[in-house]
């Protein structure tokens, strides 16, 4: 809810939002309606960001991808980038920072 | 020797978390004694396993909680869902949680948050470093834990 509402303050209230609940149903709701960007918490039930963000690139989707996470070490970083995540929001956030992310590929 | 995140940087981080999302003004949350009072709380907890082990845990009165639900949120105190309480609590709990687990030694694997109507004991586990501050005259207790080796 506070990542929806951070888009909503960053301007981007004009786009839909779709949630899913874990990593498998944020991998059918790629297949059902492909995003403009999926945004994906780094630690999630039933399989990690990082999981799910592997499992889409296997399958053949390329939409961008971000985290948006709590945890933000060097070494996450490292890793999502190298998995194919074109950024990594750390919490706390600002709207600046879904702008400097996201205004890229949305705006 | 290995660097365990200070009673300050606790209240750091806090606050961090605090201004951004809950209450934009810094002098929002004040210093006070510990709470070693008896009232009823609300604790929001993840669990650190790995090169630490141990957990970060919140906790603050059920009002505090409502309230900071409703800031988080955007919504009316008097509207906000006993399950508000518990993502509100438990969102706190893992943006507090993963900004200090990227100051212990890892790596470390950071758990889901899990957030209960009362205290949180964690047997076989103690506080190492605990702050206590006060919002909206609430006490609220951020404590880090590490489990016994």
């Amino acid at each position: 809810m506070i990542v929806a509402r951070t888009l909503r303050v960053a301007g981007y209230d004009e786009h839909e939002i779709v949630e899913a609940g874990n990593g498998i149903q944020a991998l059918e709701s790629v297949a059902e309606a492909p995003p403009d960007v999926v945004l994906c918490d780094w630690n999630m039930p039933e399989m990690s960001g990082l999981e799910l963000l592997t499992a889409l690139r296997s399958a053949g989707w390329t939409v961008p991808f971000g985290f948006v996470t709590s945890e933000a070490s060097p070494q996450m970083r490292e890793a999502a980038m190298a998995a194919g995540a074109m950024f990594l929001i750390a919490k706390p956030f600002t709207a600046q920072d879904f702008q400097d992310a996201l205004d890229p590929m949305l705006a | 020797m290995t660097y365990i995140p200070s009673a300050d940087d606790l209240e750091v981080i806090t606050r961090e978390v605090w201004t951004s999302f809950l209450d934009g003004d810094p002098s929002g949350l004040v210093p006070r004694d510990s709470d070693n009072t008896t009232d009823d709380k609300v604790t929001g907890c993840v669990h650190l396993s790995g090169a630490y082990t141990g957990a970060i845990m919140l906790q603050c009165s059920p009002p505090a909680a409502r309230d900071a639900a409703a800031a988080l949120f955007s919504v009316s105190p008097d509207d906000v869902t006993p399950a508000e309480v518990v993502d509100a609590m438990g969102e706190i709990a893992n943006m507090v949680g993963g900004n200090v687990k990227s100051m212990l030694p890892g790596p470390s694997t950071l758990s889901l948050p899990s957030v209960i109507h009362g205290r949180l004991s964690l047997p076989g586990s103690q506080v190492v470093r605990e702050v206590t501050l006060a919002w909206r005259t609430q006490p609220l207790t951020v404590s880090l834990w590490r489990q016994a080796s």
